[in-house]
């Protein structure tokens, strides 16, 4: 009897405890999105891309043309009802090129935020707990960052060939040292925090003190971070792609449009006009989001 | 070292080997730690020698950078010993040199028999981590418990260090938390590993007064409870009237004073502690004029005086003194000290000093 009441009531507790969690929980949930909403940049910003983001994804359902289909007939069209944003030298659909364009780009952007992302956070968590590897992780980067972003990456793309992994992998390998370092620096000031000393004393191993506890404290500059390489992976798919080293004809992407439309720039401007207002409109909604982020993350403007 | 008169609680676990008389934990003899510094080498630990007794609540006392942090950190080998420091000497844990394991050894003594708790409660604690996870996860480390168990262990020792509303107060985050609340939170970890040592590194320095004694007097409540020893790191000498058994006093990487609390309050002989004496506060004397202090410095490390290493600022220093640096001597029944006049300056402080 007496065993079945105190099952019980350790149960009672148990079940109480986990209701007190998932409520502070939510609550925490509610405030973080109550302070996002409130912060009309970072708001804005991501409205805009999630946009962007509805455009690339259901691009097969919104565009009423296919991409790539050639109308000879109508070449060079201004946009009207039928061809929102005209179509090109090809008559190919400009908005259905925008919209596929949309999907390469968001997805060359997500992927390099991720890769930089994961890369740059376990590179400078190493460097700046393990002062050996700091060294030579760090002349390791600075000899990336040495190289203009830009051709590095045509370097990378010209001896792999033009394919959008590849694009991908390029502007990862170019991108990855700004996260490392960004992620360094916070590792360096969280490393000598008084915590890692407790854990230390506490008997834990340096794995768990680096990835379990300083990892998540350097969560915020990747998360940054990641916004605004995401916004320069778009720019710099598209300048690669503009220039011939990135997405290759005629797979639509927002940088070959441009570079198609450049011919005929001064008869069709809606060839270039369409997908750089687009571009511009993206990238400039990521840095109002990547800036928005900043300020959500960071403590000491927390309560604005 | 000869320490007698020790009372031995009852509940600590069993020395092997050990003869009946005062069970002793920790012996420290002849530590030395060398940091190596852009200046060259310091030993910010010089010949140090103590021990703690099972069930003792030991202070070690003295002003910044005297090195009884370091001495502690020593003992826990915290230090990067490849580029940072080098230990000389030895520490035994239940007669185990601390200072001859392998590095996973170590990290088995570390939480398991030695815990520790620091000063700065906000940066000792995780800030991305509830409170009680971070119990939990010492409670885990420990071993033997499962999530749930541990889980349960951390809200019963919350309870334990006097938090109310343990449940609810376990889904918290350090920033939510007081000082006070936080420190407790802390002692909770390192209960959370049952050691057979807590090393408290001043515990209460960061407290306003009044949480200062609770906290002490939660420390000698779970001192007596789980019958763990305690080495008390304190400038503050109303802390070591309040709950320690025997007090260390240190200068400059040295013991310079060694006895039990009563005799360091009724006869304290070297000087520096008289000067530490002289500049405590004390609500009953009337205020007349200002709080005394000891006139000086300390000393560089990167520049130690030849002789007694207080003599620069010791109103008794002669030229022995400047010169020849003095011996730990034993001054009566368990009570050792570093200085030459020790017993004109003792008989002095004994005529209403």
């Amino acid at each position: 009897m007496s065993v079945v009441m105190h099952n019980h009531t350790a149960s009672d507790r148990a079940a109480a405890l986990n209701e007190a969690r998932l409520q502070y929980r939510r609550e925490q949930r509610r405030i973080a999105w109550r302070s996002f909403v409130r912060h009309r940049l970072a708001f804005a910003g991501s409205i805009i891309v999630f946009a962007v983001l509805l455009l690339a994804v259901f691009a097969p359902v919104i565009a009423r043309f296919d991409p790539l289909a050639v109308d000879v007939a109508n070449r060079l069209k201004g946009p009207d009802a039928m061809h929102w944003f005209g179509t090109d030298n090809f008559g190919r659909d400009t908005f259905s090129r925008v919209a596929y364009g949309a999907r390469i780009s968001m997805f060359v952007g997500i992927s390099v935020a991720l890769i930089t992302g994961v890369l740059g956070l376990l590179i400078g968590l190493l460097a700046s707990y393990f002062r050996r590897l700091d060294y030579a992780l760090m002349r390791i980067c600075d000899g990336l960052m040495a190289f203009p972003a830009i051709l590095l990456a045509i370097a990378i793309v010209a001896a792999m060939g033009p394919k959008v992994g590849n694009v991908i992998l390029a502007l990862s390998v170019v991108y990855t040292p700004n996260v490392a370092r960004a992620v360094r620096s916070v590792g360096l000031v969280v490393k000598e925090q008084t915590y890692v000393e407790a854990l230390g004393s506490l008997g834990a191993g340096h794995a768990r003190i680096l990835f379990r506890h300083i990892a998540p404290n350097c969560l915020t500059p990747v998360i940054v971070q990641g916004t605004f390489i995401f916004a320069d992976a778009i720019i710099s798919e598209a300048a690669l792609s503009f220039l011939g080293a990135g997405i290759p004809a005629p797979a639509a992407s927002w940088g070959n449009i441009l570079y198609d439309g450049k011919m005929y720039i001064f008869n069709a401007w809606w060839m270039v006009v369409f997908p750089g207002a687009l571009l511009m409109l993206t990238v400039f909604g990521l840095n109002m989001a990547g800036d928005g982020m900043r300020d959500l993350l960071d403590p000491h403007t927390k309560d604005k | 070292m000869t320490i007698g008169g020790m009372t031995d609680l009852s509940g600590t676990d069993g020395v092997r080997g050990e003869e009946a008389s005062r069970k002793e934990l920790l012996r420290i003899e002849g530590l030395v730690t060398r940091f190596h510094t852009a200046r060259g080498t310091v030993r910010a630990v010089d010949g140090v020698s103590f021990s703690i007794g099972s069930g003792e609540i030991l202070g070690v006392v003295g002003e910044s950078g005297c090195g009884k942090s370091v001495t502690s950190r020593s003992i826990m080998r915290l230090y990067d010993e490849n580029k940072a420091a080098g230990h000389e000497g030895k520490v035994l844990l239940k007669g185990r040199n601390l200072l001859e394991l392998s590095k996973s050894e170590m990290r088995n003594v570390r939480g398991n028999e030695i815990a520790m708790i620091f000063q700065d409660t906000l940066s000792s604690l995780n800030p991305v981590y509830t409170i009680g996870n971070q119990i939990a996860e010492a409670v885990r480390r420990r071993g033997g418990a499962g999530k749930k168990e541990a889980r349960r262990r951390a809200v019963d020792l919350l309870g334990a260090v006097g938090i109310p509303d343990p449940e609810r107060r376990f889904e918290e985050y350090p920033h939510q938390l007081s000082g006070g609340m936080r420190q407790r939170v802390m002692i909770a970890m390192a209960l959370a590993c049952e050691p057979s040592l807590l090393i408290a590194d001043e515990p209460t320095t960061a407290l306003d007064v009044t949480i200062q004694s609770q906290i002490l007097q939660l420390i000698g409540s779970l001192q007596e409870r789980y019958g763990m020893s305690i080495m008390l790191i304190t400038h503050d000498l109303g802390v070591v009237a309040e709950v320690c058994t025997r007090v260390v006093v240190m200068y400059l990487g040295q013991i310079i004073e060694d006895t039990d609390v009563r005799t360091l309050f009724e006869r304290p002989l070297h000087p520096y502690t008289h000067g530490l004496l002289r500049s405590m506060p004390k609500a009953d004397r009337a205020r007349e004029g200002k709080l005394e202090s000891i006139p000086g410095v300390v000393p560089s490390l990167h520049a130690v005086p030849r002789g007694c290493r207080f003599a620069g600022r010791c109103e008794y220093a002669d030229s022995k003194c400047l010169e020849e640096m003095p011996s730990l001597t034993a001054a009566g029944e368990g009570h050792q000290v570093r200085c030459w006049h020790y017993d004109r300056i003792g008989r002095e402080w004994g005529n209403g000093a």
